[in-house]
């Protein structure tokens, strides 16, 4: 493989992946909670593409794929929730979304 | 040969050096941004550099439906929402018990160590030389491929996953009537 | 013979179920025939049991074990009972004047709300000082004896709606408690020596001690002797027991329990001739209380009160001829002072019942005008505590005192002692006779008495007193040392004499005739003083005051060990319960509600706050995963 070895891009995927848990557990604001989620899922899918060209395995490939899809999906349904929220006058921000009420 | 070789070798460090450091860059940005308009562009920005990243890993397909899907589809919406909700700032490290904040940097960077020291003792032979691949791999060919042959459980759940999920987004976004007379009770 | 003792010692514990569990079934009346009937049963046992030991013709008696009762390495106490000549005569005086004096009660108790409760424990109290006399090994004489001492103490608290009951009730257990713990030290030093209780065992081994544990172990037995039969220095329970009714007064602190001690003394004697000082230190506390009883008995004015004195009195010769090694002759004493004790306490109670509960003598004054027969079998209980020929007490004290006289050198000290001692008790006997029977009767007597149907007492009251009297007259007349012995012989086997003990002829006849004409002088004086009114009561307020104050032992205690103790409690209380056990109730609940408050902080209730546990714990397991590989 030409340019860096694995190790390399698994650093970028790690970091990746701590700057999002970060967010995660740092922001108050869900949309930003949510594209936190995605920075860290993208790590995620680094780290998975990385090892498939490392072992020249198509399965690697194949789960980044559906990780995309299921990350595709969440974001969606999560989105679906701030609209909700946002229609209801609810504060955005989960510190003060701290009880589960229909 | 040689001379491509080193040449290409070079430019394939420097592509991937810039783009490194685009994408840490811009996860950094990410969950720095007080605007979440902002934070959402830098998103958009680490999934192109992410896009390169796969380019250089030989998956080809992978970098297209990152940039076609992720970028193009899962991006706007976002966008959509963010616009929908409208202008909101937030200061970033503020909020809940002192200790949180604290905690959460420990947390995060004892993980992102974690990682790296698994990764290292477990691996660390074995990550110097990756295997030859030929020109197939990472087509989009070989890809359908895979999907209809080896993976075709995880195509099917897939797919089944992404119509729960459309089900649910309209189900969450339909009730207007509902929401507009609970909200003046 | 053993089914007889099985079934004298069962009898009455019977009895006392059977009550117990009819309740108020069964009416007062019937509880009270039925507690009489179980300690006649019980007499009937014992006399089959003399008659078969009798016949048995073995000299040591048997031992019948019902099972084994503890096992604690080789210590094997078996739940056994003892049938030789000591235990079928101790027997026999309980359960007799026992079933008199119960039967008795039937008439004395009559009307009390609680005669049942009564019954039950009167029974229980026969059963127990069976059990004391009956244990065939040195264990179940402990448990007799304990128990003895709990029935005393429910019973002389038995009126316990009245605070003087209750207390006399608990300072006679405490001082029992007292004898009860120097005597189980004492056990203890013998399973430790011994690793059995049994009696053969244990005299045995009494033997090969060394002087200092077998003194001590006597030491510890004569403590308990001392506490159950009220002699100097655990005496002042005695005379504050006499709250009790007065069948009980003549059951339990005359005739049987307080007579323990010497039945003790007797038993167990191979351990006390191993530690003769002991046993001389027994004769001289005996010695001592005879004569500090007696002058107290000569100032009470409550005629339970003088009689309680006088039965410490006579303790006092029974421990005398005990310690000196008449173990015959102390027996012999305490069984003809179980009839003449019992009958005055009861003639005594007749009198009090006629006048409705009244004992002051002041007040009783000319009393046997209108009560004849009372005064008759007074009068015959009085000469036989005196020592009068042909009275029972001749017989038996004289013996005691002349065997006084052939001990050693300090003997003639005790001699002389107990001689005095017969001077006071012809005193303070007649004393109280002359003041309480004879003469004109008070105007508080008329207008109280009220007569039985037309006699004294009820006919349950009056038969047991007058076979009291006749056994009070003829009961001595089972041996005139030394001439005629057969108690001696019969007891021989188990309680020998021993040699020092014995008096010669001459000591025996100058000692008898020395007790008569002491005593005849005591009365004589008290006739004079008390009778007729010629001489007065010498004016000694310092001694009078002394002797009103019982010589201030109670005073002397409560400083020495109640304001102490009480103090001390006070001080612990102060000091350490409240601040610290009581504090730390609240302290430990404090201290829960503060670790509650720290763990509260945790709950933020923020989703964020839960990921971040999430997170962390994360890491935690990986960086143990990654130690352990």
């Amino acid at each position: 493989m030409l340019g860096p070895s694995t190790a390399w891009y698994l650093g970028v995927a790690a970091f990746l992946f701590g700057t999002g848990a970060l967010g995660v557990l740092v922001r108050r604001n869900p949309l930003i909670v949510l594209l936190s989620l995605e920075i860290m899922l993208n790590g995620a899918n680094l780290a998975l593409i990385a090892f498939s060209r490392h072992a020249g395995n198509g399965a690697g490939q194949i789960f980044a794929l559906a990780v995309m899809a299921v990350a595709a999906s969440e974001v969606c349904v999560g989105l679906g929730l701030v609209v909700a929220l946002h229609r209801r006058r609810l504060e955005l921000d989960v510190d003060r979304l701290s009880e589960l009420r229909g | 040969m040689i001379l491509a070789y080193s040449a290409g070798g070079v430019l394939v460090w420097i592509v991937w050096v810039v783009a490194g450091l685009a994408c840490l860059a811009s996860g950094v940005a990410v969950v720095s941004f007080s605007n979440p308009f902002f934070s959402a562009l830098a998103l958009i920005g680490n999934l192109g550099s992410l896009a390169v990243l796969y380019l250089l890993l030989s998956a080809e397909f992978v970098a297209a439906a990152q940039v076609l899907v992720y970028a193009g589809a899962v991006m706007v919406m976002f966008l959509f929402v963010i616009a929908y909700v409208g202008p909101r700032t937030e200061t970033p490290w503020s909020g809940g018990p002192g200790w949180q904040t604290i905690g959460a940097v420990l947390a995060a960077a004892a993980i992102f160590l974690e990682i790296i020291v698994v990764i290292g003792l477990k691996a660390g032979n074995r990550l110097a030389h990756s295997d030859h691949v030929n020109g197939t791999f990472g087509s989009p060919g070989w890809i359908g491929r895979l999907f209809l042959t080896d993976h075709l459980l995880a195509f099917e759940i897939t797919s089944i996953v992404l119509l729960i999920a459309a089900v649910g987004g309209v189900i969450l976004g339909s009730h207007t009537q509902r929401a507009g007379e609970e909200a003046s009770t | 013979m053993i089914a007889g003792a099985w079934l004298c010692l069962a009898a009455p514990l019977g009895g006392t179920l059977l009550i117990t569990l009819c309740g108020a079934r069964i009416s007062r009346r019937a509880a009270g025939w039925l507690s009489t009937i179980s300690v006649f049963v019980a007499f009937a046992g014992a006399v089959w049991s003399f008659f078969g030991l009798r016949s048995h013709g073995s000299d040591h008696g048997s031992i019948s074990t019902a099972w084994t009762w503890l096992q604690a390495g080789g210590f094997r106490p078996g739940l056994e009972i003892l049938v030789d000549p000591l235990s079928v005569m101790m027997m026999l005086i309980v359960s007799g004047v026992g079933g008199l004096i119960v039967l008795y009660s039937i008439g004395y108790m009559d009307g009390d709300d609680e005669e049942r409760r009564y019954f039950a424990y009167i029974s229980f109290f026969v059963f127990s000082m069976l059990l004391l006399v009956q244990g065939g090994n040195l264990l179940l004489l402990l448990v007799g004896w304990g128990l003895v001492g709990l029935s005393s103490y429910l019973l002389i608290g038995f009126w316990h709606e009245r605070p003087s009951a209750v207390a006399a009730a608990k300072k006679a257990f405490v001082m029992n408690a007292l004898g009860d713990a120097t005597m189980a030290l004492a056990f203890f030093v013998l399973i430790a020596h011994a690793n059995s209780l049994s009696f053969a065992t244990s005299f045995a081994t009494a033997g090969h001690l060394s002087s200092t544990t077998v003194n001590l172990v006597a030491l510890g037995l004569l403590g308990g002797a001392v506490a159950k039969s009220a002699q100097i220095p655990l005496h002042t329970w005695l005379p504050d027991a006499m709250e009790g009714p007065t069948p009980v007064s003549a059951l339990i602190h005359a005739a049987t329990m307080v007579t323990a001690g010497v039945y003790l003394i007797a038993r167990t004697h191979p351990i006390f001739e191993q530690a003769r000082t002991i046993e001389l230190v027994a004769a001289g506390l005996g010695t001592l209380t005879l004569l500090v009883a007696g002058l107290i008995a000569l100032v009470q004015t409550d005629i339970k009160r003088v009689i309680a004195y006088s039965t410490m009195s006579q303790i006092g010769y029974m421990f005398l001829g005990a310690g000196l090694g008449a173990y015959a002759n102390g027996m012999f004493h305490l069984m003809t002072h179980a009839f003449f004790k019992a009958l005055l306490f009861m003639a005594a109670g007749v009198a009090i019942h006629a006048l409705s509960g009244e004992q002051d003598i002041r007040k009783m004054r000319g009393i046997g005008q209108l009560m004849p027969w009372t005064r008759w079998a007074f009068l015959a209980g009085s000469l036989a505590l005196v020592g009068l020929p042909p009275f029972s007490g001749f017989f038996s004290k004289d013996s005691i005192i002349a065997a006084a006289l052939h001990a050693h050198w300090y003997g003639v000290i005790l001699w002389v002692a107990a001689l005095i001692g017969t001077f006071l008790t012809g005193l303070y006997t007649f004393r109280l006779y002359f003041i309480v029977f004879p003469g004109e009767p008070t105007p508080f007597v008329r207008e109280h008495y009220h007569a039985h149907h037309g006699q004294e007492g009820p006919k349950t009251m009056l038969v047991p007193v007058g076979i009291l009297t006749v056994l009070a007259v003829i009961g001595g007349w089972i041996q005139f040392a030394p001439i005629w012995t057969p108690l001696t012989t019969w007891l021989e086997p188990v309680a020998r004499t021993l040699g020092v003990a014995e008096p010669t002829s001459w000591q025996e006849g100058l000692s008898s005739a020395l007790a008569v004409a002491l005593g005849l002088g005591g009365i004589a004086v008290a006739y004079l003083v008390y009778g007729t009114g010629r001489l007065a009561v010498p004016r000694l307020p310092a001694l009078q005051r002394a002797l009103e104050h019982k010589l201030y032992f109670d005073e002397a205690y409560d400083a020495a060990f109640y304001r102490p103790a009480a103090a001390l409690a006070t001080a612990l209380r102060r000091g350490f319960e409240e601040p610290v056990v009581l504090a730390a109730g609240t302290d430990i609940g404090e201290t829960a509600f503060d670790a509650g408050r720290l763990v509260r902080r945790l709950q933020t209730g923020l989703l964020r706050t839960y990921v971040l546990f999430l997170g962390t714990g994360m890491a935690v397991v990986a960086i143990v995963f990654l130690a352990v590989r």
